[in-house]
């Protein structure tokens, strides 16, 4: 497993949010993580990319404890993330904001004499990125105006330019048209054929198109998991969310 | 923080006009204008250091007069009672301000907004108060008798105002040169992301502090460096120079210059000194004249005069800037 989420408790004051939840991912394996609003679904993934500190439990990364790691040293060790609302740099182009993600995760950001005069390296990269995400015609567009559909592309490209291993993506594609989404689709099977990736999404049709195993999370809690069979046929899945989903 | 003007091209050609136009001053001119000059480019260098932390940084500081400070006393210190060849002196108080700019940013960079202007502005008076009382320092009599850098070995007299103006030109071309290139280098870059969106950045694994530690530091070390232009200068310096308003004064003249141009810096000190100084000439109510500029500027022309600039090419040329 690359990834060992386990026993993870966590409660703000009286409320608890999440209790006892274990998840595991494996190599180039695809996880959705699906429940109703206030699951508790975007507060695991602050605690595993360390947005957020758990109460109990430990997240064990290609077997070091991450219990005591900030944010930031996680995301070097490979963990990213794309934001449910767009977290972008509005003033840069795109070009810029992936070269910005690439500057941190390529051991660069300590060498001054690179931050300071080589910049083709990151260039070079970024370059490749935007073809991969499919932004090559926008690259020199500033991030404040590009459409929506456009801004979650750029989201998923600066989560990819930081070379992780480990992808957490919420809900990439939230407030998209079906076009758009489906692009979106398309893209992240690519990226699953490289990378691990959890995935919080409320739109089953992007669930089951994308995921390998599926956990559904009610009230803080894993109700069931499971291949994307074996969720159509859960009747507590069903009953709990889906049948509500539906409505 | 918004309003950071960004364009390299345009940042030269403004640098480009101002400093040949101060060379061409300086060689033309008399005593005064020459005095004039060395002025207004030891106030450049200050208004860029300030540019630099406001806009690469996104930390606006209300106590850098005391980085001038720093770099004041270190050179009449060093060259006076430690008898150091000036120009070590003046590289020395680049580096001494650099150093307590790291120190003191380790401990404060993290703060945002009002508290980071209201804790640059707490030290600005404790170092003011500091200097007034200390024996060392000359207390509010300060120190005289700072000598200038000897360059007889190079056969130039800098007691020439005409030698002294383009020593410190040449400073504001070093100066200049050194914050382009950090600008748009992938740190400044990076720094710049920072003040966008500090968050995003953290999760990319970036360690802001660290960043914004480098922007902080680099910043007191440029005021440092123009508060020891400043004793060379004038040959004296006293605690006056440490006072909170001169820090205000190095805000207004970056911000009627254009917030993050850089070379906006270099024209709104030039533009403020000398509306400064030919108004106190006449009437002893300039300070209000100023104000008003001032409140006009932040109401109608957020980019300053490098926006006015940037907006007079675009319809003349027809071509988009930005």
């Amino acid at each position: 497993m690359i990834l060992d989420i386990k026993n993870i408790y966590k409660s703000f004051g009286s409320i608890e949010v999440l209790n006892d939840v274990n998840i595991s991912i494996a190599k180039n394996e695809c996880i959705g993580i699906i429940g109703p609003n206030g699951a508790g679904k975007s507060t695991l993934f602050k605690i595993i990319s360390g947005g957020l500190r758990h109460d109990s439990g430990s997240i064990i990364y290609n077997n070091n404890n991450l219990n005591n790691f900030s944010n930031e040293k996680r995301a070097r060790l490979g963990i990213a993330q794309s934001f449910q609302k767009n977290s972008l740099f509005p003033e840069m182009t795109i070009i810029e904001s992936i070269m910005i993600a690439i500057t941190h995760t390529s051991n660069l950001s300590f060498n001054f004499y690179s931050l300071m005069f080589n910049n083709k390296e990151i260039y070079n990269k970024a370059i490749e990125i935007v073809n991969q995400i499919g932004l090559k015609n926008y690259a020199e567009q500033k991030s404040e105006t590009l459409s929506y559909g456009l801004q979650r592309q750029l989201e998923l490209g600066i989560a990819i330019a930081c070379n992780p291993k480990v992808l957490l993506l919420d809900e990439p594609t939230a407030g998209m048209s079906p076009l758009e989404t489906q692009s979106i689709i398309n893209l992240i099977k690519k990226l699953s054929l490289n990378y691990s990736i959890v995935i919080v999404e409320h739109d089953m049709e992007v669930i089951y198109n994308l995921a390998n195993r599926i956990y559904v999370l009610d009230r803080g809690k894993i109700i069931f998991n499971g291949n994307v069979k074996d969720i159509k046929s859960s009747k507590l899945v069903q009953d709990r969310y889906l049948g509500q989903n539906n409505e | 923080m918004r309003a950071v003007n960004y364009n390299p091209k345009l940042r030269l050609q403004i640098f480009l006009v101002l400093i040949i136009s101060a060379i061409v001053f300086t060689i033309f001119g008399g005593y005064f204008t020459r005095f004039f000059i060395a002025e207004i480019a030891i106030l450049s260098i200050f208004a860029m250091s300030l540019d630099f932390l406001a806009a690469r940084g996104g930390m606006v500081s209300l106590g850098h007069a005391m980085f001038l400070g720093i770099g004041a006393y270190s050179t009449a210190v060093l060259s006076i009672d430690f008898e150091i060849n000036l120009i070590l002196t003046t590289f020395l108080s680049l580096f001494i301000g650099l150093i307590i700019g790291v120190i003191l940013a380790y401990f404060i960079v993290f703060l945002d907004g009002i508290f980071f202007i209201m804790v640059t502005l707490a030290l600005g008076e404790m170092f003011n108060a500091w200097v007034f009382t200390s024996d060392l320092l000359g207390g509010s009599d300060g120190i005289s008798g700072i000598m200038r850098p000897d360059l007889s070995n190079l056969g130039l007299d800098i007691y020439n105002p005409l030698i002294f103006s383009f020593y410190t030109l040449m400073w504001v071309l070093f100066i200049y040169l050194l914050l382009a290139r950090i600008t748009d280098s992938a740190l400044g870059r990076n720094l710049d992301a920072i003040r966008q969106n500090i968050n995003r950045v953290s999760s990319l694994g970036g360690y802001t502090k660290y960043y914004k530690i480098i922007a902080f530091s680099l910043s007191s070390g440029v005021a440092a460096l123009a508060g020891s232009l400043y004793v060379q200068l004038n040959g004296f310096i006293s605690p006056e120079l440490t006072h909170w308003t001169v820090s205000g004064e190095g805000l207004i003249m970056i911000i009627v210059g254009g917030i993050g141009s850089l070379s906006g810096a270099i024209l709104g000190a030039s533009i403020v000194h000398i509306i400064q100084h030919e108004l106190s000439n006449i009437i002893n109510w300039w300070m209000l004249i100023i104000g008003v500029l001032f409140i006009l500027i932040v109401l109608f022309m957020q980019d300053g005069l490098w926006g006015l600039i940037e907006k007079i090419k675009h319809k003349l040329f027809r071509i988009n800037f930005k």
